[in-house]
């Protein structure tokens, strides 16, 4: 009995009205953002599961091996669409941005003819690496049409050399191992001989770290700022200040620049933590999958470290103007941890968002609303610093720059009104003097 | 007690939302070496009158003139003439209280040797002696509050605000700071002290302001408004005032 009316008053005190707000507000935020989600991934899978192949062979071998990819034998398989396609040249940056495609597989020319010859065929494997995001970086598909060629030239192989006696040194390889691949990545207008799942796992890491680093930045920044906030209002030592000879506006830019100066170190300290841990990462990384990133542009340099840390700033910034201001309006601790949920979400929606998909390919309404939130340009920042997105980054640092102000112009409109004293002030009591004067 | 009048409150009123006053046309004077309550029960208008007295709040009507200067139209120089000790307040933390005491100083001195004599006036009035060094946060209730007060009296304001100056402190703590305002007034200082706590008001101060949903009802010295009301003390003579305003 006891214990239940402590339970009871332990959650009437945490499920407090301002929690139950911001619960309503992520459910319907959530809900809202399942259906665009849904369809992204959608989008984003099917882009990712489609066949392109480029038939340079032009064999009846070469034909059929289509058609077992179209209609795979196995009855557990459903049929795939396949889309043949014509090559103009053999520019496949050209070829990919033509087609508009992400990745797609040549059967070349004498294919047949080596497996007739008892020797390794080569297909040709070409895939565009747009974003370090893991979805963007998947081609089913492909992989798909490379396994069903493997299968298909096994299984000819099988039938026309195994079931006619004895096999040489060279046909047993070749059954083992039927096809070779070449796989060519393309970034941008450049193209390697490197596998692009190979080229994304040497830099996963790298990837990986960056994302992260901006959600602890901001989170932990806005925190102590929220917190710092609210104990200089419970404290009354904001009211003290306000007092004093000393105009508001030198009060809110000494804590705005103050902010500013940790949030540069911040991102200075973690910049150069970063470094550190990318070149110790990068020393396992061998040295000829380096020269095949650095000849697609995929180097993590100086310039690079500065657009980023540029972007990091920006976002750190912003969260501490927020904090800064929704600070304001905190009554106890309590509720500001409350009141710090709204950047929360602005941060970790975007954070999962450029974990998995390559925002900038998706469709419109969700990709502007993830633009929309000032932190998701310092999430996407590495992808749009490594591809070259120029307009992408600069447009992304503008509207973090029109953000910022936005944000300082509501703190000096907080700060500079009775809105700083009265904010978080309980409202029931005005409604009662309202009542009184009423009566 | 001078004659010269340091704070002078006109027609003073905020109003929140239409028709929700906090404080409702407050008038009165405060001579220099006064010491001047607002009394009323929490809720009554006294910390929102104080707040646009020391220009926290921008007033919806009316106006006061701190040391001759506008609250509405000077508000940088009303600044310079007054201080502020809210209700409850802390100080910084992680400050000790020689360092909150310097960082306040240089706010309100014009210079470094100022700032230095503000300090050293600080420390005496306090008297918190090597306790100073220790930081803020070790302080027990009764410390702070002597810091804070020391603070607001350091650069000897033209009028000094005490939003409850006693409010939470032991006895012995809460006489130390009574005698403390009624010496420095003696000297010269002017007081706006606000207070729930009437009998105390009774004590320290030389006149007091009855404040209720905010509209001052009366003012006066506390002796005289015994013997106009015919109270025992200032308690009875608030129920009284409340009342008579009641009926009409």
């Amino acid at each position: 009995m006891k214990f239940f009316s402590i339970l009871k008053k332990e959650l009437r005190e945490m499920l407090n009205m301002q929690m139950i707000l911001m619960l309503v507000f992520l459910v319907v935020v959530m809900y809202s953002m399942s259906g665009f989600v849904d369809s992204a991934i959608d989008e984003s899978m099917e882009e990712s599961a489609e066949i392109v192949l480029c038939d340079k062979d032009n064999t009846d071998f070469s034909k059929s091996v289509i058609r077992f990819i179209e209609h795979p034998t196995a009855e557990t398989e459903a049929d795939n669409e396949v889309k043949l396609i014509t090559l103009e040249s053999d520019d496949y940056a050209a070829e990919l941005k033509r087609l508009d495609k992400k990745s797609f597989v040549i059967i070349p020319e004498g294919f047949t003819d080596k497996i007739n010859n008892g020797e390794q065929a080569e297909l040709i494997y070409v895939s565009k690496m747009t974003s370090f995001s893991t979805m963007s970086n998947m081609n089913a598909g492909s992989e798909t049409a490379v396994a069903y060629i493997e299968a298909a030239v096994k299984s000819a192989i099988f039938t026309n050399k195994v079931q006619l006696g004895k096999l040489s040194e060279n046909e047993v390889t070749q059954i083992n191992s039927p096809i070779t691949i070449k796989e060519n990545t393309i970034v941008g207008d450049k193209s390697s001989e490197i596998s692009q799942m190979i080229l994304y796992s040497s830099v996963f890491g790298q990837t990986l770290l960056l994302p992260l680093v901006v959600y602890m930045l901001i989170l932990l920044g806005s925190q102590s700022m929220i917190n710092a906030v609210t104990a200089e209002k419970l404290d009354k030592t904001l009211e003290t200040l306000l007092s004093a000879p000393v105009s508001r506006l030198s009060v809110l830019s000494a804590k705005m620049l103050a902010a500013a100066i940790v949030a540069l170190i911040n991102a200075a300290v973690y910049m150069v933590g970063m470094n550190n841990m990318t070149t110790a990462a990068s020393g396992a990384v061998p040295e000829e999958y380096k020269k095949y990133a650095a000849e697609l542009g995929i180097s993590f340099g100086l310039k690079y470290y500065l657009l980023i840390g540029i972007q990091m700033l920006l976002s750190t910034i912003i969260a501490l103007s927020l904090a800064m201001i929704l600070g304001a309006f905190a009554k106890n601790v309590k509720s500001s941890q409350t009141l710090l949920m709204p950047i929360l979400f602005l941060t970790i929606i975007p954070f999962m968002a450029a974990e998995f998909i390559d925002i900038s390919s998706l469709p419109g309404a969700i990709k502007y609303l993830l633009y929309a939130i000032p932190f998701t340009h310092t999430f996407m920042a590495s992808d749009t610093v490594t591809f070259s997105k120029t307009s992408l980054y600069v447009g992304g640092l503008i509207y973090q720059a029109v953000f910022l102000m936005v944000c300082v112009i509501a703190a000096i409109k907080i700060f500079t009104t009775d809105k700083i004293v009265t904010a978080s002030e309980n409202t029931s009591s005005r409604r009662k003097r309202k009542k009184h004067s009423d009566n | 007690m001078e004659n010269e009048i340091v704070l002078s409150v006109k027609g003073l009123s905020k109003q929140y939302k239409k028709g929700v006053y906090a404080s409702q046309d407050v008038t009165f004077d405060i001579k220099k070496g006064e010491i001047f309550a607002l009394i009323g029960p929490n809720g009554a208008g006294k910390t929102t009158t104080i707040r646009m007295i020391a220009t926290l709040l921008t007033p919806t009507e009316g106006d006061a003139l701190v040391g001759g200067h506008s609250v509405t139209e000077e508000p940088d120089k009303v600044r310079k003439c007054l201080t502020y000790l809210p209700d409850e307040a802390g100080a910084y933390k992680n400050m000790t209280g020689r360092k909150y005491l310097q960082f306040m100083a240089d706010i309100y001195a014009d210079n470094k040797s100022q700032a230095a004599e503000f300090v050293k006036r600080a420390e005496e009035i306090c008297a918190l002696g090597d306790r100073l060094d220790d930081k803020a946060e070790s302080y027990s209730r009764g410390m702070i509050r002597k810091l804070l007060l020391a603070r607001t009296i350091m650069p000897h304001p033209v009028v000094a605000i005490l939003d409850e100056p006693t409010s939470g402190l032991d006895i012995i703590n809460a006489l130390e700071i009574r005698r403390m305002i009624r010496t420095l007034a003696a000297d010269g200082m002017s007081f706006l002290l606000s207070s729930h706590n009437m009998l105390e008001i009774e004590y320290v101060s030389d006149r007091v302001g009855i404040i209720a949903n905010g509209h001052l009802l009366e003012t006066g010295a506390p002796k005289e408004l015994l013997e106009k009301y015919g109270a025992q003390n200032l308690e009875e003579v608030f129920e009284r005032v409340v009342k008579n305003n009641e009926v009409l």
